[in-house]
């Protein structure tokens, strides 16, 4: 790796590599404002006609039928967007409190099941979605229970719970135990111990596996897909729709919005990072 | 050391974790392995008695027909399996040169480049996918651009064929790919890289007698972590692939939302799961004689 010409070379591929990544990413943000309603693969002219149609702000479209379609859709996006955000925020929820609680009885306790916990909570992860989706469905059809909102935050909590377990244990291996063995020695019960000394110690772990169920919540498309029956749909199943019936440019305009929410909330996980490290 | 009795609070903790997977996850699965040992019902549903058929048909018996042998089932999971193992070896040739890239700048563009990699995890998986749509379609920009600079003179046919399907899969598992491996490579003892070559022995050799070695569990952790996720992967064959690229996963779906022949679906899942599980536990016992060596 001394030789500079080796090194050049490795830079340009790897400057390659990232452009790699991110081209597709700008392909969909520069044609986002490309105001060709017919082809939007040829540009036309800049507009932010789909942004503001998007938000309800205006609406390009003239003939009846046409507007209708279209007010149908966006008001169906939205929709979509509200059951995606209230999924996320109940599985975030009880995703957290649960993981949390498994690690820290694997971190602090030592019984006989530890080690079959430990590769138990491996399973719902490396399962592939689309099978833990088909398990799901045949079980709530088999037992009688309506697909709705709750069987989709019942769905993303099965597998969010082991990656909150991962982040918080990963914290807690960071832990040093003589402060909980001081509390104790101190005469604070074990559940007193728990709260007022690891917990405060844990919040910056839990508060990254928190956002990490988040994010994967809002983003998950398999498993929904199979159980979200035919009222709630969800952002990610909503467009995964809308691209199989065919594409409409508004599409930009919602790809470009996701991806600058999650641009931000990459940067509020790296913040985290940043004060968990302090 | 921590070490406490057994207590009540131990239980209070792990109880929510032990109902609710039990029953979200442990049930769902045994439901599946027993749904595929069932008669599939007329008009999709099931009928509650025994039928190995679900099985002979994914290896090439049609129902109930010993003579008939047609492995198109089989054809189907060999591409998965292979779809899989090419993405693997692909998202490691790409990562494996830029994780040593990133491993050796400053501090300040290491950490610029890191978040680069970890970004197109926080965004959306369909979203990503979709942006390939617009590019590989026979209007698409990569099209545009070649028929514009001259290259071609009639649009390539990309979108809906293999290539399309094993391209959407490395883009979606690169981070997959190159954390581990960042985290092997960043790990690198230098010294003996360096002495490596002091003492004689040319870079191809001290690649394949130190770097290789050492970075080997990061390679494999990789490689499994990229291998699982694709093999049932059915998103990405639905919106980049036709008849052609066609994976188990898609057969599954298929199964499940449109010929409602749930437990012939049910017996596809359980062979993913089977895969994947092999997998698994040899990726652990590789890893447990890895970290013996050491």
């Amino acid at each position: 790796m001394r030789n500079p010409v080796g090194w050049a070379a490795l830079t340009a591929f790897s400057l390659a590599f990232f452009a790699f990544i991110y081209a597709p990413l700008f392909v969909i943000i520069g044609y986002s404002f490309n105001s060709n309603p017919v082809n939007m693969m040829i540009w036309e002219h800049f507009t932010f006609d789909w942004y503001t149609g998007l938000l309800g702000l205006s609406d390009r479209t003239t003939d009846v039928s046409n507007r209708a379609a279209y007010v149908e859709s966006t008001d169906q996006m939205l929709a979509a967007l509200r059951t995606s955000l209230t999924v996320a925020l109940f599985t975030t929820t009880i995703s957290t409190v649960i993981g949390t609680a498994t690690a820290i009885a694997l971190a602090r306790y030592r019984f006989r099941m530890r080690g079959f916990y430990n590769g138990f909570l491996m399973l719902p992860m490396m399962m592939p979605d689309i099978v833990l989706g088909i398990g799901l469905l045949i079980f709530f059809v088999t037992i009688g229970m309506k697909l709705s909102m709750l069987t989709i935050i019942i769905g993303h909590c099965t597998f969010l719970t082991s990656y909150v377990f991962i982040i918080v244990q990963a914290r807690i291996a960071g832990i040093d135990p003589a402060l909980e063995e001081a509390s104790a020695d101190l005469g604070a019960s074990e559940w007193v111990t728990l709260r007022k000394v690891l917990l405060p110690q844990l919040t910056p772990g839990i508060l990254g596996g928190a956002l990490l169920a988040f994010v994967i919540s809002m983003d998950d498309l398999v498993i929904t897909y199979f159980i979200s029956g035919t009222g709630d749909t969800t952002l990610p199943v909503f467009i995964f729709g809308m691209i199989r019936r065919g594409v409409k440019p508004e599409i930009n305009a919602i790809a470009t919005l996701i991806i600058l929410a999650s641009v931000v909330i990459a940067a509020l996980g790296l913040w985290l990072r940043s004060r968990k490290t302090d | 050391m921590a070490v406490k009795r057994q207590s009540v609070v131990l239980g209070v903790l792990l109880a929510p974790v032990t109902l609710f997977l039990g029953v979200f996850f442990l049930l769902p699965l045994c439901i599946i392995a027993l749904f595929s040992l069932l008669t599939p019902g007329l008009y999709g549903g099931v009928e509650w008695s025994f039928y190995h058929w679900n099985y002979g048909r994914i290896f090439g018996w049609a129902d109930g027909i010993n003579e008939i042998f047609e492995p198109i089932y089989l054809q189907i999971l060999w591409r998965s399996l292979s779809f899989a193992a090419l993405t693997v070896v692909l998202t490691l040739i790409l990562c494996y040169p830029v994780a040593f890239w990133v491993s050796r700048l400053n501090d300040r563009w290491r950490l610029v480049f890191l978040f680069l990699i970890t970004l197109p995890f926080f965004c959306s998986l369909i979203v990503r996918l979709y942006a390939w749509l617009l590019i590989l379609k026979p209007t698409g920009l990569l099209n545009t651009i070649l028929l514009w600079t001259g290259l071609i003179s009639e649009p390539l046919e990309i979108l809906y064929t293999p290539a399309a399907v094993v391209l959407g899969m490395v883009y979606v598992m690169i981070p997959f790919m190159f954390l581990p491996l960042y985290a092997a490579v960043d790990n690198l003892d230098r010294a003996q890289v360096e002495a490596s070559m002091d003492l004689g022995a040319n870079r191809i050799q001290t690649f394949l007698k130190v770097i290789l070695p050492q970075t080997l569990p990061g390679i494999l952790g990789g490689a499994v972590i990229v291998f699982i996720p694709s093999v049932g992967n059915f998103v990405v064959p639905d919106v980049l692939g036709g008849a052609k690229g066609l994976m188990i996963g898609n057969l599954v779906e298929q199964q499940f939302l449109s010929s409602r022949n749930w437990p012939f679906g049910s017996a596809l899942s359980m062979i993913i799961m089977g895969v994947v599980l092999t997998v698994l536990m040899v990726s652990v016992t590789r890893a447990r004689k890895v970290s013996g060596h050491a």
